[in-house]
């Protein structure tokens, strides 16, 4: 199982980086929402720290919603993913190979953003604490965007779709992500019962992606 | 069992209208003359009788879609789409009604139309998740059997989210504590109580008789498929 | 008589999609139940004994 999983990571990042165009359009339009946001934000108001955590998870959840469909497509086109089903490989370590791939390639971009939004806003975010809270928060939105993504696939419109369908799902995470963030950076008290939301959240979207991946994959 | 159902079924259109229309005039007289005025409220507070009972016909209603869709992923039998169709789009309907009278409620009592408590904001998610559901199945054609297990099993997981968005809501509004507009309903009087217990048999029928519409709605659209599917295939035979 | 305007604003805006839900749905039944018929008509047709002309 866990080489099956492997395989199936290394399989994906090195399309990943093979096709990297996916990719960096998420990591452009992440770059230009986090930029976007920044002039947006100081033509309106002096103190742009409250707003910071807004700005990251919603510059977060969109381009990893973006980045779901991309990354999908690709291997729709291609057919590459029916050939993988095929295989004798248990579904489950397709999702997880899948969410692994997925996870490592989102996370990457969150760091650079992270990175630029320290210099934009003029803010330390580099904390352990903070990325702590980026990962929980990536893992819980990550698996329910792989689902949907592998849905979707032979829908037109599916680009718009996607959104859509993920982001009611996602509110509970979007509370605690923000909540959490808004805490680490010193904007309000105490971030541990918001850690705990995303703990609870990242179980529960992975522990309903995991199960439901194989009524999904069903052809 | 089977047989049973299918007799409840076929008395639909005979038992259901004259039901709902009684009970319908029933609730909108106990609820706008035969129900004490509330003093606090004044006469706004009438709505009450329709918004709670189409609150909980809401929940019921995507409580059938829900079971269709574990249905239709189970047995496989497009006829559980069909229901689960059904029972969204009534329930979608019924859901918008709730919010939009929950806000015309909320002005003149409140002063706002609208806040972000963990109620409100629930139903909001709910509303946004089934929404979507319909969106998603319509892009496909009915008879779409993968493009309806993939909805269904969206439906599943919406549902399952709704404890965890009320969860997250309400830890968000202990935590960074915002004005607490919603108070629980001091107990009410005999008479507000028939007058809702009215408005739920009302309500519910209603719910009951436009789920079973746009169900037939749907397999007979389902049913049109199939049907030119033949026709184009003995046709260029 | 205080807020009434919002009892029927309130009471004006249930009935008012009701009865639009009501009238597209009766629209669409009948539409559905005439496309059923056309599509039989056309399957008698298509099945009626060999040396019928199809329909142009």
């Amino acid at each position: 199982m866990t080489h099956a999983i492997r395989t199936v990571i290394e399989k994906d990042l090195r399309l990943a980086w093979r096709n990297k165009s996916g990719w960096l359009s998420a990591a452009s339009f992440a770059t230009l929402a986090v930029l976007t946001y920044s002039f947006a934000f100081d033509l309106a108001t002096g103190d742009i720290r409250p707003l910071l955590p807004g700005v990251l998870w919603t510059t977060f959840l969109f381009a990893g919603i973006f980045a779901a469909g991309q990354s999908f497509q690709q291997e729709h086109e291609d057919g590459t993913f029916d050939v993988m089903l095929v295989a004798p490989v248990p579904v489950t370590a397709i999702f997880l190979g899948k969410f692994t791939s997925n996870l490592i390639a989102l996370l990457v971009i969150e760091f650079a953003q992270l990175l630029l939004a320290s210099i934009l806003f003029d803010v330390g975010l580099l904390t352990l604490e903070l990325l702590g809270i980026v990962v929980l928060g990536t893992v819980g939105y990550v698996s329910l965007t792989t689902l949907l993504s592998t849905m979707g696939g032979q829908v037109r419109g599916r680009s718009v779709l996607l959104p859509v369908l993920a982001l009611p799902l996602l509110v509970p995470l979007l509370i605690g992500a923000v909540r959490a963030t808004g805490a680490s950076l010193g904007l309000e008290a105490g971030s541990g019962p918001w850690i705990l939301l995303l703990a609870v959240f990242a179980m529960w979207s992975t522990l309903a992606a995991v199960l439901m991946f194989p009524l999904a994959a069903e052809r | 069992m089977t047989a049973l159902l299918g007799r409840l079924d076929a008395l639909r259109p005979t038992v259901l209208p004259p039901v709902v229309g009684v009970a319908m005039m029933a609730m909108i007289v106990g609820a706008l003359v035969a129900a004490p005025r509330e003093i606090i409220e004044g006469e706004v507070q009438r709505l009450m009788y329709v918004h709670v009972p189409m609150a909980i016909a809401t929940y019921l209603s995507f409580g059938v879609t829900f079971v269709a869709s574990i249905l239709l992923l189970w047995k496989r039998d497009m006829k559980w789409d069909a229901l689960a169709r059904g029972s969204a789009v009534i329930g979608v309907m019924l859901c918008g009604l709730v919010l939009v009278t929950g806000a015309i409620w909320g002005k003149p009592i409140w002063g706002v139309y609208w806040t972000w408590d963990a109620r409100l904001t629930s139903t909001l998610v709910l509303f946004l998740i089934y929404t979507a559901y319909l969106l998603a199945r319509s892009i496909a054609g009915p008879l779409d059997e993968m493009a309806a297990r993939y909805a269904a099993i969206f439906a599943i997981i919406g549902i399952a989210d709704i404890p965890i968005v009320q969860m997250s809501v309400r830890w968000w509004r202990t935590l960074h504590p915002e004005p607490i507009i919603f108070q629980p309903n001091p107990a009410l009087p005999g008479e507000m109580l028939a007058v809702l217990a009215v408005g739920f048999v009302a309500v519910f029928a209603l719910a009951a008789w436009l789920i079973g519409m746009q169900t037939d709605v749907e397999r007979a659209s389902q049913r049109i498929h199939r049907l030119r599917a033949e026709v184009d295939q003995r046709e260029s035979a | 008589m205080d807020n009434i305007e919002y009892l029927f604003a309130g009471f004006a805006v249930v009935w008012a999609v009701l009865f639009i839900y009501l009238l597209l749905l009766q629209a669409r039944i009948r539409s559905l139940h005439r496309d059923i018929e056309h599509l039989e008509e056309r399957l008698a047709d298509a099945e009626a004994p060999a040396g019928t002309a199809p329909r142009a």
